[in-house]
């Protein structure tokens, strides 16, 4: 069904629906699509975060970087996060969280995998393994 | 193998079910069950294949088996893809490979414990201190003055 909409030839990557957990292919450089299973618009777009940054809900299929100056105060929802900036509120991530030695995190962590390294700090409720993600 | 008995000069063997209070100084190795407490200042491995219910306290932790209770570590934790943990953390440094699980509470950074956070409201100044602000307010009423 989603695949008709890609052109023959072009990159695909495959990505999460943040809604409903399903899988579909994407073309690379797609920015954004309607999920073929929830009929719910998705962001695609990969976001570096390098200032204060507070909204309701920040959602994305693609990758967040929490730079050194950002500060983000939101639920996420993303592919891979980074964080080495500040970072407050509950994340669901479907790929890797990593906890630069700069980054500070306070929240509720949901991610298959986890990587903190020396000097982060992180105070919050994780649930982190492959079957830990609400699919 | 050396190297591994200078490290963990205790080990509690994989047919060996341990049931206490358990204290030691260096490091060591659990291969079996335990039930209990654990307080030290040295190195805990739980090998893959070995459980721990209770409550740990211990210089740093390498978890390749099962624990279910809460965990202080003064250094590290590092759990491998075998690993299973519930329960909550409590450390300076935290390590988790692809495939381990984890669930509960993580209080990790400077000393275990979290930096002082800044509420955003709090930073907010009173509209007297902002010139723009001050502009924008009206005029105090005028006083009546009896004559």
């Amino acid at each position: 069904m989603s695949s008709s909409l890609i052109e023959p030839g072009a990159a695909v990557k495959r990505v999460f629906c943040t809604h409903c957990a399903q899988v579909m292919d994407v073309a690379v450089r797609a920015m954004s699509v309607f999920c073929p299973h929830c009929n719910k618009r998705l962001i695609l777009e990969d976001y570096k975060i390098n200032s204060y940054y507070a909204v309701r809900e920040f959602s994305t299929c693609g990758d967040v970087v929490v730079e050194k100056k950002g500060h983000v105060v939101a639920p996420i929802k993303a592919g891979n996060l980074t964080v080495k900036g500040k970072v407050q509120g509950h994340v669901t991530a479907r790929g890797h969280v990593e906890i630069k030695k700069t980054g500070w995190f306070k929240g509720d962590l949901v991610a298959p995998c986890l990587v903190v390294e020396n000097g982060a700090v992180l105070d919050g409720f994780v649930r982190i393994g492959p079957t830990q993600v609400p699919s | 193998m050396t190297d591994s008995t200078n490290e963990f000069p205790t080990t509690l063997g994989a047919d060996a079910v341990f049931k206490g209070q358990l204290q030691f100084e260096k490091g060591v190795k659990l291969l079996g069950k335990f039930e209990g407490e654990i307080s030290s200042e040295g190195q805990l491995l739980v090998a893959e294949g070995a459980t721990l219910t209770g409550d740990v306290k211990a210089g740093s932790v390498r978890v390749d088996g099962q624990i279910k209770g809460n965990l202080n570590a003064k250094t590290k934790v590092q759990l491998s893809a075998s690993a299973r943990l519930e329960g909550d953390v409590q450390t300076q440094r935290l390590e988790v490979a692809e495939g381990a699980v984890l669930v509960g509470r993580c209080v990790v950074g400077v000393n275990g414990q979290s930096k002082p956070t800044t509420d955003v409201r709090s930073v907010s100044r009173p509209a007297e201190m902002i010139p723009a602000a001050k502009a924008r307010m009206p005029d105090p009423a005028p006083v009546m003055v009896k004559k």
